[in-house]
């Protein structure tokens, strides 16, 4: 194992990460708000398509961006109409939402399988530019990529030090008390869904438009629930959330760099490595999570006639 | 105490979901090789060297034949099914009044028949299947339909009515491997692939003894994605590959655009598979790559069909009779490689070169292919072992 393989692990977690961590920062303020969205992997799919499709057609990648992030926030409307407005099953919901995504993003992104994008430029981090192109190349990052990081720090701000966040927050732990004191959590439960859909949308715009440039049916290949479960891991903390991405996606690369170091092991094996951590994270980090959990998550707020 | 039930179903939902994608493909294979479980019989005396140019049939009016074709994946992948769907639309380009019927993207073996029958109400008299998966409803409907003529992609079974064709891609393979040899500078060779499959390995076999027949020194490593389409794992497995010093980079997967187009950004040679049409995606670093061309062979089938001679054939047609192209070479590629790479394409095309003629030694030193014998295509399907040279694991 070569210093090139070690920053390679480095680089490819933080590649594959960033759809995965904005992700997971979505899910973070949908359960905040007491919602459990188990229909990202379709949200984010939906998302990855339009968007792919949209840069396919007028070859500006921002544009695409832009179309994923707005999809994303539509698609957890849809959620929000179901569980907010209709009362249904959040768990059974989340589940449609994910199945109806499938077949959208499928329907969408038909007629761009193999097509050919202009994905996000990269620029080198700053005084790296003079190595050899092998190393430059691996910490040449797109623009979402430098934004992750912040976009964490804005999602704690948001949640924990502003108004708005403490009502979303209130409304995640008791949507009657949070009522009593004059919030709206019919109108707090929307709004954290679309705001948890924009970041889905980004998730899936870097998978698509930056990393892969790429747009292939069911590409997302279980990163939605992997979302869900890093928000367990990350106690519903934003900053947390950032440790959980690198080391799931850190894990990923990591058993792809066992593979091809000569290692006689099962690939069959090394490749459940990220999923077993995952499990194991989830085991040992569940005794306590209670104290984390918003209390009332996964209830229907019935309102209080 | 409703949080906590809550907490038991969202934590069996997670851990069905988890261990299902831990386990299972994220897609359907639609081009997995086939696992024979009878061996094939070959007949290679009907094989056509070369697909005769079919007489004009009478103009008419009507189509003289209706073609119902379907296949696994989306026809624009720049991957297999688009090699396959530009095949079939081969057949309308020579004969014209034939009609064909496509539908794509049918994973399933129920939606397969369903689309199938749908076809024969149509009026279709010939099936071309080109999805691995759809070799038994294929079969099970040929028995239904004695009168319409069924070929499958890459199959084994045969019957009264149903037959298959296929590329012998091998040999395509080991060519790609001595390009790979001659280009690379690390002596180091990246080969990406889906699941650890019989005829995965048979090419990643094929191109490492390519490579090391003109480089003594080469390693070939292999990584697998345990996914047919998940293109974040195929970038970071390219990613790491290049990270282990690769410099030349191919694959085995559906569809080849995630893996060329990472290697373009590292400034890494990429070797393309499946459809020539992989080129476009490395305009700067790619070597070269070989697909599957089978137009002639299925205008020829579909010409017996119309005239009344089809007989059930085990079709197998390689590079040399059109049934696989090599695409042009890459921008950076010397003439002197261009021309040792050719003349060792004449030489296997000659037979002075046969792939996988024994001794051929595994990886562990065991003797797999024994002196003077010759790797037989139906072992080729149900390959184990990885040769001397090549790093990974192959069960």
């Amino acid at each position: 194992m070569t210093l090139l393989s070690i920053l390679g692990v480095l680089s490819s977690a933080i590649f594959s990460g960033t759809s995965l961590l904005y992700t997971t920062l979505g899910e973070i303020i949908d359960q905040r708000s007491g919602i459990v969205n188990l229909g990202l992997e379709g949200v984010m799919l939906v998302s990855a398509s339009a968007g792919f499709a949209v840069t396919a057609i007028s070859g500006n990648p921002y544009l695409g961006m832009l179309v994923s992030v707005i999809a994303g926030g539509l698609m957890n409307l849809i959620l929000g109409f179901l569980v907010v407005s209709r009362r249904a099953n959040q768990l059974a919901s989340g589940l449609a939402l994910m199945f109806f995504g499938f077949g959208l993003s499928a329907w969408i992104g038909r007629p761009y399988v193999g097509a050919k994008i202009r994905g996000l430029p990269r620029l080198p981090l700053p005084g790296l530019s003079n190595l050899p192109v092998l190393y430059s190349s691996l910490f040449k990052f797109d623009l979402l990529i430098y934004l992750v990081i912040p976009v964490a720090i804005l999602v704690w701000w948001l949640l924990f030090r502003t108004r708005w966040g403490l009502g979303l927050r209130a409304v995640g732990e008791n949507a009657d008390t949070a009522f009593a004191s004059g919030r709206n959590p019919l109108l707090i439960r929307y709004q954290a869904l679309f705001a948890g859909g924009l970041l889905a949308g980004l998730g899936a715009a870097h998978l698509s438009i930056a990393y892969t440039m790429n747009w292939t049916e069911y590409m997302t290949a279980g990163r939605g629930f992997i979302a869900v479960a890093l928000v367990i891991f990350s106690k519903w903390n934003p900053i947390r959330a950032i440790v959980g991405a690198l080391l799931f996606s850190g894990a990923v690369a990591f058993q792809l760099l066992l593979q091809s170091s000569g290692i006689q092991i099962s690939p069959f094996l090394l490749d459940t490595i990220p999923y077993i951590l995952t499990i194991l994270v989830l085991i040992i980090w569940g005794g306590t999570r209670k104290h984390a959990a918003p209390a009332s998550l996964g209830r229907v707020y019935q309102g209080t006639e | 105490m409703k949080t906590k039930s809550l907490y038991s179903i969202v934590a069996v939902v997670m851990t069905t979901v988890l261990l299902l994608t831990a386990c299972g493909p994220a897609a359907t294979p639609t081009e997995a090789p086939p696992e024979p479980t009878s061996p094939p019989t070959k007949a290679p005396t009907a094989e056509p060297t070369e697909p005769p140019e079919p007489t004009e049939p009478p103009a008419e009016v009507g189509p003289c034949l209706i073609i119902g074709a379907l296949h696994g994946g989306p026809i624009n992948d720049a991957g297999y099914n688009q090699a396959m769907h530009e095949s079939v639309m081969a057949i309308k380009d020579n004969i014209p009044c034939v009609e064909i019927i496509e539908a794509e993207n049918v994973p399933e073996e129920a939606g397969a028949t369903s689309t199938m029958e749908n076809m024969i109400q149509q009026g279709a008299g010939m099936i071309i299947a080109t999805a691995f998966n759809h070799q038994y409803p294929a079969l099970e409907l040929s028995y239904k339909y004695p009168d319409v003529i069924f070929e499958h992609a890459g199959g084994w079974e045969m019957g009264a009515n149903f037959a298959n064709f296929f590329g012998e891609p091998p040999d395509a393979w080991y060519i790609m491997g001595v390009a790979a040899g001659l280009m690379t500078e690390t002596n180091k060779l990246g080969f990406v692939a889906a699941f650890p499959l019989g005829w995965t390995l048979t090419f990643a076999n094929a191109f490492h003894l390519g490579a090391a027949s003109v480089n003594p020194d080469v390693e070939t490593t292999v990584t697998f994605t345990f996914s047919w389409g998940d293109s974040a794992k195929e970038a970071d497995a390219t990613n790491s590959l290049i990270n282990q010093g690769a410099d030349v980079i191919t694959m085995h997967v559906d569809s080849p655009t995630t893996i060329i187009s990472t290697a373009e950004s590292r400034g890494v040679y990429s070797i393309g598979f499946q459809s020539l049409h992989a080129q476009e995606f490395a305009p700067e670093y790619w070597i070269s790559g070989t697909g599957y061309t089978l137009g002639g062979t299925l205008t020829w089938l579909a010409s017996t069909v119309v005239d009344g001679t089809w007989q059930p054939i085990f079709l197998r047609c390689s590079l040399f009779d059109g049934c696989m192209a090599m695409a042009p070479f890459g921008p950076q590629v010397p003439q002197e490689v261009q021309d040792e790479v050719l003349a060792v394409s004449a030489e296997v095309e000659a037979g002075t070169i046969v792939v996988f003629a024994g001794p051929i030694v595994d990886q562990d030193g065991n003797i797999v292919v024994a002196e003077g014998e010759v790797l037989t295509d139906d072992l080729m399907s149900s390959v184990d072992w990885f040769v001397e040279g090549i790093i990974g694991s192959p069960k």
